[in-house]
């Protein structure tokens, strides 16, 4: 009884985290703080919905399943994040106006300066 | 009533798509839609493991974990593409 | 040929959590299969260097206090940046900042750049060519050094301890 009102409250928790990561996506201002929001609050959003579903049905096949695709996010998300938030700098995407610094940007061009036009 | 409260979660999931879509369809840069997309695999894998516990079978719990990996696959394979212009 | 031994246990565990049971039936068919997965990704693991069991079995404790430091910061970074979301007019400062790093193993750069992923306020994007810079994004960067420190002092000291 009390781990069924423990685990709805996880639920409850964990659905409302994965609603603030998409008000986050359409909210901010630019890829890099769009990707704060989904890396971190859907990360936990994921993993606190399947750990309600663990504790609802126990060691079962399918509590051990949604354990094993919790784990796989918790490991895979910040890669992701990691590998798009590199590949968007490098295409060209500019930080929003509001950025105060960017000492990658200055580390690229002093690796590899424009080509000047002529 | 444990079940009512995960039907309401189902509906209040199909809810939260609706900031991705805007984002997918405004998105100015690629990088955006990217993220959005793999956002929207985050929601629907979380929609089937509750699905399955509704529906009481293990098999849509095998179906979350490969749309995981599918979506982790997919992001680093769209990421290389933008940087270096090769997938491999 | 231990390091042969190390892995198929880990993927023999991996294999159970995916079937869904856990037993020692489906441990002994991971057990079996797990070596002609290994082969032919064999540059992927480091086979050269030396591997012994006692060495690996003495980093679990600082490796489970590891994960509860990680716990903890998670759940502040949530709050952080709920709290960020929720507000009614969006008032950041982001930006880009290098931050000096100490540790040198492949495992050990990425745990590092994983837990800054998933702690309050910043997201790992590049690394340096030589090794020692991690450049960060950060939600607040009005402070740069004041980051640097706080990703020093909080984090890197387990990260050291559980995976060097």
């Amino acid at each position: 009884m009390i781990l069924n009102i423990f685990s709805n409250m996880i639920l409850v928790i964990g659905l409302f985290f994965v609603f603030l990561a998409m008000l986050g996506l359409a909210r901010l201002p630019d890829v890099y703080n769009r990707l704060h929001a989904t890396t971190k609050i859907g990360t936990l959003g994921a993993f606190g919905v399947m750990l309600s579903i663990l504790l609802k049905v126990g060691f079962s096949p399918m509590g051990v399943k949604a354990m094993t695709v919790a784990l796989f996010i918790l490991v895979t998300s910040p890669v992701a994040a990691h590998m798009i938030s590199r590949a968007a700098h490098r295409h060209g995407v500019g930080l929003c106006k509001e950025s105060v610094i960017d000492e990658y940007g200055k580390a690229c061009n002093a690796a590899c300066p424009e080509p000047e036009e002529d | 009533m444990s079940f009512m409260l995960l039907e309401y979660s189902l509906i209040f999931m199909v809810i939260s798509f609706i900031p991705c879509i805007y984002r997918v369809i405004k998105g100015p840069t690629i990088p955006d839609r990217v993220v959005a997309l793999d956002a929207m695999t985050t929601i629907i894998v979380v929609m089937l493991g509750i699905y399955s516990y509704v529906q009481g079978s293990v098999f849509f719990m095998d179906v979350a974990l490969v749309l995981a990996i599918i979506s982790f696959v997919g992001t680093v394979t769209v990421a290389k593409y933008l940087d270096d212009g090769v997938v491999f | 040929m231990k390091r042969y031994i190390a892995y198929s246990a880990i993927l023999a565990l991996v294999w159970c959590f995916v079937h869904g049971t856990v037993n020692i039936n489906n441990f002994i068919l991971g057990l079996i299969i797990a070596p002609f997965v290994i082969r032919p990704f064999k540059t992927l693991f480091n086979f050269d260097k030396e591997f012994s069991f006692s060495n690996a079995l003495s980093k679990i404790p600082a490796q489970i206090k590891y994960l509860y430091v990680l716990i903890v910061e998670i759940i502040k970074a949530n709050i952080m940046v709920a709290k960020i979301v929720l507000q009614p007019k969006i008032d950041i400062k982001p930006g880009i900042i290098a931050v000096p790093i100490d540790t040198k193993t492949d495992l050990g750069i990425t745990a590092i750049a994983n837990t800054i992923t998933l702690t309050p306020g910043t997201l790992t994007i590049d690394m340096s060519d030589d090794r020692c810079l991690l450049y960060v994004h950060a939600i607040d960067a009005t402070d740069p050094e004041g980051v640097a420190q706080s990703i020093k002092d909080d984090l890197e000291k387990y990260v050291l301890e559980a995976f060097e």
